[in-house]
């Protein structure tokens, strides 16, 4: 193994790695706002992806136009879901809104499937193929890009966090709701916020995806690695959304170079479970304690 | 008035293989098997509020197992069938092609109960309803002995529980070992109503019908348990030339049970009971009651 194929492949698990960070963050902003575990988040992200498709396909409009696309559908679904059924259920317990997602998922795929049937599609490329070439090193254009884009989605949220109104209202109502609520913050909105927010950076994320993984109605499974992403950075923690996404595409782009290559779709679970016995909150997290 | 409808009940379900055409039969048998499995997933869920996509793993288990002890020795009675579980799982990982003929399937022989083969639809019927009538009273009772309370204690609050001496890994693991031992005598009657496993038939898929059908009975009830399993394996059958809606269709049960009916079908008969009986709704934070 040479150290620049080495570099090559780092480098497409570092891209990989973005996407399960991206979808992790939007696992962690529906949950520090709600507490709730959107079982629906990869058929969310699915759909909004089929939007744009949908439009190319018929239009052949350029890609940022369809992104743009994607990302509205995707505000769309998520504002819907939101007011539609999740309002409904804000008196719920977490486990009942649990199970209500997970009936999302199940429906959404399904109706995907009717809509666009079970194929998978090729989905156009913002980037070349030919491979840049750095000395000896050579890496994939789409990779590069989709680090850098995903790059620049975290440093926007990062913004959005720490520099707006509604970044900070919705990290206090993370902290202590009716804390939020006391100081005249409309949880209710942030509620819808996240949802919007989430729904939007899975879209992106699933454009970003859609060339190299195809689009088909299966591609909400990227969510599970995600999940994973997101509870070994420490569940709730957005930087460790990030660092859990990047860490777990890069040793899972490594691992067949050392171990059976049949062993690839395990280690996301092993390296969940190595990491979990060392530090049981996760890399960035904390052990929550429970009162009664 | 309550032994009279159970009597009723029990002459209806005894007699059901003389009234029902043969596909009913079986169609019943499978009933009584998702049952048992819906109560185990409620012993976990219900008691501990831990959810499992991994039941479908262990009724292949308990399936493949049974199928495989027919198979090697025909003359074993069907009860070690359905109960030898640990050695065949370690003989399985030792020599699984072998054993269960991968993806071709494989094709389980007659159960025999002591000297008679259970070789027609109305015999297994009755071996199933029997297992099942006896697992579904265990269940029941559990919430009497000093584990089932221990773990009522637990679903309540765990952090008084264990306040009040209550291992809580203990007896979470216990509420998981019983979820599993369910499923798996489950799986073994499974493969005797089926007839035929392969491994496609237990993904994850199953084990989320498994899930909806606590749901819709209603979390923590053995009653609701067997109503939910009841309800989704005949609309599971009819919905058999419609593939591509079941999944829709089951979503949208979730999601229905969950805004207009939480707690499920149990806690839904028993709302009507009160009104019946005259008394003003009762408070919304019981409706997880067990009966």
């Amino acid at each position: 193994m040479t150290s620049a194929a080495l570099v090559h492949v780092v480098v497409s698990g570092l891209a990989t790695g973005s996407i399960y960070a991206l979808v992790a963050l939007s696992l962690v902003i529906v949950y520090n706002a709600t507490r709730t575990l959107n079982f629906a988040q990869g058929e969310m992200l699915m759909v909004s992806t089929f939007a744009g498709f949908t439009v190319y396909a018929h239009v052949k409009l350029p890609l940022v136009v369809v992104m743009l696309i994607a990302v509205a559908a995707a505000a769309l679904l998520g504002w819907v879901i939101e007011r539609v059924i999740i309002r409904h259920a804000i008196a719920a317990t977490h486990f009942d809104v649990l199970i209500i997602t997970l009936g999302l998922s199940l429906v959404l795929r399904s109706a995907a499937g009717l809509a666009w049937t079970h194929d998978e599609f090729p989905f156009p490329s913002f980037f070349g193929t030919r491979p840049i070439v750095l000395g000896p090193v050579r890496v994939a254009p789409v990779s590069l890009g989709i680090i850098g884009a995903s790059l620049a989605l975290m440093l926007g949220l990062w913004a959005l966090f720490t520099g707006t109104r509604l970044g900070r209202a919705m990290r206090a109502v993370a902290q202590n709701q009716r804390a939020a609520r006391l100081v005249g913050i409309s949880v209710e909105r942030v509620y819808a916020a996240s949802w919007i927010l989430a729904s939007v950076v899975g879209a992106i994320a699933g454009v970003l995806i859609a060339p190299v993984v195809f689009l088909s109605s299966q591609m909400g499974l990227v969510a599970i690695n995600g999940f994973i992403a997101a509870v070994l950075g420490g569940f709730g923690s957005m930087p460790g959304a990030v660092v859990g996404g990047m860490l777990l595409g890069v040793i899972e782009n490594l691992a067949p170079l050392y171990l059976p290559s049949s062993i690839k779709h395990s280690v996301p679970f092993l390296v969940l479970i190595a990491i979990l016995l060392v530090r049981p909150g996760g890399m960035l997290g904390r052990v929550a304690r429970r009162k009664v | 008035m309550r032994l009279l409808a159970l009597a009723i009940g029990a002459a209806g379900l005894l007699l059901w293989p003389w009234a029902a055409p043969r596909y009913f039969v079986f169609l019943a048998s499978l009933i009584v098997v998702n049952a048992i499995v819906a109560i185990g997933l409620n012993l976990l869920s219900g008691y501990t509020n831990q959810l499992s996509f991994g039941h479908a793993g262990f009724l292949a288990v308990g399936a493949y197992t049974a199928a495989i002890v027919a198979t090697r020795s025909p003359g074993a009675p069907v009860v070690v069938a359905t109960l030898a579980f640990g050695f065949v799982v370690v003989e399985a990982i030792l020599n699984l092609d072998g054993l269960t003929r991968g993806n071709d399937g494989l094709r389980v022989p007659a159960a025999r109960l002591g000297p008679w083969a259970l070789a027609t639809d109305t015999a297994r019927y009755y071996l199933v309803l029997v297992v099942g009538a006896v697992m579904m009273w265990a269940a029941g009772n559990l919430a009497r002995t000093r584990t089932g309370r221990a773990l009522l204690a637990l679903r309540e609050s765990e952090v008084a529980a264990q306040a009040s001496g209550i291992h809580v890994a203990r007896y979470k693991t216990l509420a998981f070992a019983i979820s599993a031992l369910y499923t798996g005598v489950a799986g073994g009657l499974f493969a005797f109503v089926v007839g035929f496993l392969s491994p496609d038939a237990f993904d994850v898929f199953l084990s989320v019908d498994f899930v909806a059908m606590i749901i819709l009975g209603g979390l923590g009830s053995v009653p609701g348990s067997v109503a939910g399993a009841a309800v989704l394996t005949v609309l599971n059958d009819s919905l058999a030339g419609f593939q591509n809606y079941r999944p829709l269709i089951f979503g949208a049960i979730l999601i229905a049970s969950m805004l207009f009916m939480p707690g499920g079908i149990a806690s839904a008969v028993r709302r009507l009971r009160t009104r019946w009986a005259g008394h003003p709704p009762m408070a919304p934070d019981s409706r997880r009651g067990l009966e």
